[in-house]
């Protein structure tokens, strides 16, 4: 085995401390989770000190957290269910069928998601509550489905131009239903398209806030919107609140990444480098 | 039986014609070859046959049942496609019983039937493999399984051997021959290769710019073909087509060789004369020439050689020239005897010398 040079000493130091210094807000964040008021405030910060819970107790037993949690993550979950299994049938389209002005189609697509969400929210608030759709569950998922759609329809087109026609012919030719051959023969193959596309997907819909808090409500309201509500307290910045409820947010983001971060790079290439996943 | 019919059928791709009236038969329980250069039209019309596009026109018949309008999966017609087109995500295995699985067959028969043609074509110790496990040989022998697997009388192989190496292909070669004796089934093969259109052919159907030139027995397409450019497509090396001059005596002039034809014709004008390089002999008492390119195979040397201009080929035994080198002197003669005479300008056969 070649024995590692200074330079790579180097360069592995160096990958260390940047990485460290992009992890220390969320050490402080963590950390802080488990101090109380004054800790947090103190300077300098204390680095040894008595943890307690009992910012994530006050946290859990409030009326609302709990329940704005559970709206986060069935939200998330069910507008990425939706975006996905859409955006694939629609990228399946785009990519098989090549209807005319596909391209500009794609790039009407792209464009909406180039929208900042500001220029559409009066239009939105306005359809729903004419519609009666406001702080519901169905109209808040739908909004996000609907939002995510385009992106993922990017990557899962690149994924799926990536498949070879003669699959699916080796299916016509011997008898398969185009359902059996978009579940059974382009899905698998196009898996690490879908698993980058939920991933982002729900990235975006966890994190999201104007729009929760404009169409949204007291029944449908997200973490992003607890923490911006629940800011100040006693004419200051609940600090305890912040930190307790930040850890806890930041949990399910960090846990998809850690365990899919290998989708995300084929994610990112539409699919045109395929690496080993 | 599975005997193929195609009925002035052609296939336009936006006004582009891939195929132009075509009209042939595939005899029943024969290998048939299609061959052709690239462009061709090969995998167009095996693409109409399978029933993966609907001809602009023309019938397509098998047995006599018109089954133009008949959707592939309908047709019983085992597919070989070019690219191996095998499932990167089941076992090979897998692959192979596909054609089975979706005819709903029972998992004891699917397993006897894949270890059938797995045994045949070798490939049994690797059925529980990825395809991304097999070499390129290998997973050409798993697409041809997954082909012939199908309750079929009649199967396309669209050049199933390409890209292979000469050693792969040969054996594949008698795999295939040997499979279809004893399916007693038709196939059809489709190839650009010459070479291996010859070795493999009972049948050669030869396609060109999407017109069918020729088809007839192999024996027949390469000694007395009909059509210049059947000459020229089929045969390795190729055949040298020499400008000449038929006169109405029956005396063909060349340039490099006059000789009379065989049998009168009432052509008189400028013909196409096509000399096999079997036809060319290297002999020291021949007409000059000098050595532009030798291509070493082992007993046999194929010279490319220049005369009069023009850039001759022929193949002759190593030893006999082993001496030469390029820009040496190649003395040749043409025998007159078989040489073929075309039409130049419609390329219809005229007489032979």
């Amino acid at each position: 085995m070649r024995p590692t040079s200074w330079r790579e000493h180097a360069y592995h130091a160096l990958l260390w401390l940047v990485a460290l210094i992009f992890f220390a807000p969320i050490f402080w964040i963590v950390l802080s989770s488990f101090k109380t008021a004054d800790q947090i405030l103190a300077v300098p910060p204390k680095l040894i000190f008595t943890p307690t819970i009992a910012n994530y107790t006050k946290l859990f037993s409030s009326a609302s957290f709990p329940h704005q949690l559970f709206n986060s993550v069935v939200l998330s979950v069910a507008a990425v269910l939706i975006a996905v299994a859409v955006s694939f049938l629609a990228a399946f389209s785009f990519s098989r069928f090549k209807p005319p002005g596909t391209n500009f189609l794609m790039f009407l697509l792209l464009s909406i998601r180039m929208l900042p969400g500001s220029a559409a929210i009066l239009p939105v608030y306005l359809m729903y509550v004419g519609f009666g759709w406001k702080d519901t569950y169905a109209g808040m998922i739908l909004f996000y489905a609907m939002f995510s759609i385009p992106f993922s329809v990017w990557i899962l087109k690149g994924f799926i131009d990536g498949v070879s026609p003669r699959f699916d012919e080796t299916g016509i030719v011997n008898g398969a239903s185009w359902l059996r051959i978009i579940t059974r023969t382009i899905l698998p193959q196009v898996m690490p398209g879908v698993i980058a596309a939920s991933i982002f997907n729900f990235i975006f819909v966890w994190n999201e806030f104007l729009f929760n808090y404009i169409i949204g409500g007291i029944s449908t309201s997200n973490i992003p919107v607890a923490l911006a509500s629940g800011l100040y307290s006693n004419g200051g910045v609940d600090w305890t609140f912040i930190s307790a409820l930040t850890s806890v947010y930041i949990v399910p983001p960090i846990l998809v990444v850690y365990f899919f971060q290998r989708y995300l790079l084929v994610g990112m290439t539409f699919g045109t480098v395929r690496g080993e996943v | 039986m599975s005997r193929v019919r195609l009925q002035g059928v052609s296939q336009s791709y936006r006004g582009v014609k891939a195929l132009d009236d075509v009209t042939v038969e595939v005899a029943s329980q024969r290998l048939t070859v299609l061959c052709g250069p690239p462009a061709a039209g090969k995998s167009v019309l095996l693409r109409l046959l399978v029933g993966l596009e609907q001809p602009s026109e023309g019938r397509i018949l098998i047995d006599d049942r018109d089954i133009t309008d008949v959707p592939a999966a309908q047709r019983r017609i085992g597919y070989v496609p070019q690219s191996f087109a095998l499932f990167p995500h089941v076992s090979v295995f897998d692959n192979i019983a596909y054609p089975l699985a979706l005819q709903h067959v029972s998992r004891a028969e699917i397993a006897l039937r894949v270890g059938q043609v797995a045994e045949i074509l070798g490939i049994n110790p690797l059925l529980s493999k990825r395809p991304s496990q097999l070499s390129g040989g290998e997973k050409q022998r798993a697409a041809i399984a997954r082909g012939m697997l199908k309750n079929a009388d009649l199967f396309l192989l669209d050049d199933p051997l390409v890209g292979l190496d000469f050693k792969l292909r040969e054996s594949l070669m008698e795999d295939l021959k040997d499979m279809r004796a004893e399916l007693g089934a038709t196939f059809l093969y489709v190839t650009s290769d010459s070479l291996e259109a010859l070795t493999m052919a009972e049948d050669l159907i030869v396609l060109d710019a999407g017109h069918v030139v020729e088809a007839n027995p192999v024996a027949e397409v390469y000694h007395s073909p009909r059509h210049l450019r059947a000459a020229e497509l089929v045969g390795f090396p190729r055949c040298n087509v020499l400008a000449g001059v038929l006169d109405a005596g029956g005396l063909c002039r060349t340039g490099i060789v006059d000789f009379p034809l065989s049998a009168p014709t009432n052509f008189v004008g400028e013909v196409a004369v096509v000399a096999r390089p079997e036809q060319i002999a290297y002999r020291a008492d021949g007409a000059p020439a000098t050595v532009r390119l030798m291509e070493n195979l082992g007993a046999e040397c194929v010279v490319y050689f220049e005369a009069g201009g023009q850039t001759l080929v022929t193949s002759v035994p190593s030893p006999s020239v082993a001496h030469l080198d390029i820009d040496s002197p190649f003395p040749f003669v043409v025998r007159g005897e078989g040489l073929l005479v075309f039409d130049r300008a419609s390329g219809a056969l005229v007489g032979r010398g």
